[in-house]
């Protein structure tokens, strides 16, 4: 295991932990920042540069920093020190324990997986892919774009919502 | 051997990175003063080898520099910044409020990386790329670390934990985001131009007559960059976030002393980075008009740095000088320009060069 | 063999942390920030197989996911906001009305 994936991984898991422990949900947000950043050194340690310059483009630059805007502008505080219920936190654990279980093929090689390594996820390649074989799935994505952006702006309109004056 | 050269390349670059944001403080300074007909920093010098006969020369040129403001601006500033309190306001953890300009500098430090300040050229038999990251998507790498910049902004928002620097913080946020389409946009437009990402190759293309800069192939793309470099490195007519008489300066009101200084350095090495892209992507890098500089010698990778960091501070100059003589915007205006203007005009910019470009390869 | 069964594992395990932020935390924003850590578990995966196999298709995936990825915090965001004015607050346990 070579020192750059295991300070990654170190790095990821931390950072995971903390977007689900920490009390505050700006740090949260800042932790998944971190993890964000740190998902794309993976991708680049994979050759996968385009993706690693799309994912701190896209999540760290405008997800993120919408959720950031959001969580600044309704000032929401940390959860006000009630504990989920017991149900919720054992069923949480057991959930968990599935999903980690999955590791267990992958340790043991279940899957026969070998480490050729890709051509390399250049613009150029990734930009053909996308534009010959993959084309529908473009324009449906842009399709989704669009009602998406059409979506969030009648959702945000103040005028549809008698209830605020009422408050 | 690796190492050590990419040691004194990230040492190179620092020095390139603060002699260019010093270059611009003190411009912005005695510029400044020289636009409003101010007299402006004029007065510190070290007085005291008068006295001694073979120093005069020294005194000469230390007394000069005092007078054009470089002693003033440059070092008497960072002393009183160092010595000056480190405030931080109630209710805020200490690293929350170190954070924020730590994040406002970082990503734009880091985005020089992947800029090439100079041909190659071979030293020793070993070839040297004056490039720290000579990475084969270097514009997308830059844009990507653009877009970290915000976190700064809104950070240091955040942790002056009162509503005006907050309200600042998400104006400035707001302002970046918005702006950061409309220089996609332009520097896809470069891409289609160029046929590569990689800013090396773009500068070689721009090698020989004047007319291969990219400036005469995309005059809209040139005029749309400039505009959303300076409203993304806050300046110009675009400088409401610390517009502090009408709207309490924004997201910095609570730092002072050192932190507060950063947020400069961090503002003054955007402009010469926004400057190094646009000399890289419209005015031919380092290239001469109608001379190829050749690959490989040191002198001509020493004459090449030269000739961009001309260009570099010319443009630099370029953007001050507007800032200091353009009011400033009202919010709903800048919204407005960048959404309802610039956007539109990039989109159209893109969808002409991508038709014309497909025509030319076509026939 | 080594390097591509670690970065597997390690994207199941932060998968299953995410998944335990969606049930456990209450505050939505946060939750919604769970769901994008699964995400990028899953796109993770997705690159390493991508490379494993030999076969580009894998980082076509991902770039899709990311585009939906911004169309869910599109809407994601703006419903919060919607949440906040008709409920005063964004835990989950507050949305009890079905409507905005």
């Amino acid at each position: 295991m070579s020192v750059t994936i295991a300070i990654l991984s170190v790095c990821m898991l931390i950072s995971a932990v903390s977007v689900v422990a920490a009390r505050s949900p700006i740090v949260s947000a800042l932790a998944l920042v971190g993890n964000l950043i740190t998902v794309a050194a993976f991708y680049a340690a994979m050759n996968a540069h385009f993706l690693a310059a799309v994912q701190i483009l896209v999540y760290a630059g405008a997800i993120v920093v919408l959720v950031l805007f959001v969580l600044m502008l309704l000032n929401v505080k940390g959860e006000a020190g009630k504990k989920s219920d017991f149900i919720l936190r054992v069923g949480a654990a057991i959930i968990a324990g599935f999903f980690l279980l999955t590791v267990v093929p992958i340790w043991d090689g279940w899957l026969g997986l070998s480490n050729l390594s890709a051509p390399e996820g250049t613009v150029r390649a990734i930009g053909k892919l996308v534009y010959t074989d993959y084309v529908y799935c473009f324009e449906v994505a842009s399709i989704l774009i669009l009602i998406a952006v059409v979506g969030a702006v009648t959702l945000g309109r103040r005028a549809r919502i008698p209830n605020i004056a009422s408050e | 051997m690796e190492l050590l050269i990419l040691g004194v390349k990230v040492f190179v670059l620092f020095n390139i990175i603060m002699g260019l944001s010093s270059f611009c403080t003190w411009f912005e300074r005695k510029g400044s003063a020289l636009i409003q007909n101010r007299i402006g920093a004029n007065r510190a010098g070290a007085y005291f080898t008068t006295s001694i006969a073979p120093l005069r020369p020294a005194f000469f040129v230390v007394r000069w520099l005092g007078i054009l403001g470089v002693i003033n601006t440059l070092l008497c500033d960072a002393v009183k910044a160092l010595l000056k309190e480190d405030f931080v306001p109630e209710g805020t953890s200490t690293v929350m409020h170190a954070l924020g300009p730590l994040l406002a500098v970082l990503p734009v430090f880091v985005a020089f990386a992947a800029i090439p300040m100079a041909p190659a050229f071979t030293i020793g038999g070993v070839t040297i790329l004056p490039q720290v990251a000579p990475i084969d998507s270097g514009l997308l790498f830059i844009l990507a670390m653009g877009s970290l910049a915000v976190y700064g902004v809104a950070m240091a928002g955040w942790t002056g934990n009162n509503k005006f620097s907050l309200l600042g913080g998400l104006r400035a946020a707001a302002q970046m985001v918005s702006y950061e389409l409309a220089m996609g946009l332009c520097f896809v437009t470069a891409v289609v131009i160029f046929q590569t990402l990689d800013p090396y190759q773009m500068v070689r293309q721009q090698a020989g007559s004047i007319f291969n800069w990219g400036i005469f192939s995309q005059p809209l793309g040139f005029f749309i960059l400039f505009i959303v470099g300076m409203a993304e490195t806050k300046r110009g007519p675009f400088d409401l976030p610390e517009s502090e008489s009408e709207l309490v300066a924004g997201y910095f009101t609570e730092y002072s002393g050192m932190k507060f200084l950063i947020f400069w350095l961090g503002e003054f090495a955007e402009i010469g980075l926004f400057s190094l892209l646009l000399a890289i992507l419209f005015f031919g890098g380092w290239e001469i008009p109608f001379i190829t500089l050749p690959e490989g010698l040191w002198w001509a990778a020493l004459v090449g740095h030269g000739v961009l960091m001309g260009k570099v501070i010319a443009l630099s100059m370029l953007q001050i000088i507007i800032r200091w003589t353009l009011p400033r915007f009202r919010f709903d205006q800048l919204m407005s320009l960048g959404w309802k203007v610039l956007l539109p005009l990039s989109m159209v910019n893109l969808m002409i060069t991508a038709a014309v470009r497909l025509v030319i390869a076509q026939g | 063999m080594e390097r591509i069964h670690t970065i597997l594992a390690i994207a199941a395990i932060t998968f299953a942390i995410g998944a335990v932020g969606v049930i456990v935390r209450r505050n939505v924003i946060v939750v919604f920030m769970c769901i994008e850590l699964m995400l990028n578990a899953v796109n993770l995966s997705f690159v390493a197989f991508s490379q494993s196999v030999g076969n580009l298709t894998g980082q076509v995936a991902v770039f899709f996911v990311m585009v939906v990825a911004a169309a869910e915090a599109a809407v994601g965001l703006a419903i919060f906001i919607a949440l906040f004015r008709t409920a005063r607050s964004v835990e989950s346990t507050s949305a009890t009305e079905l409507r905005l």
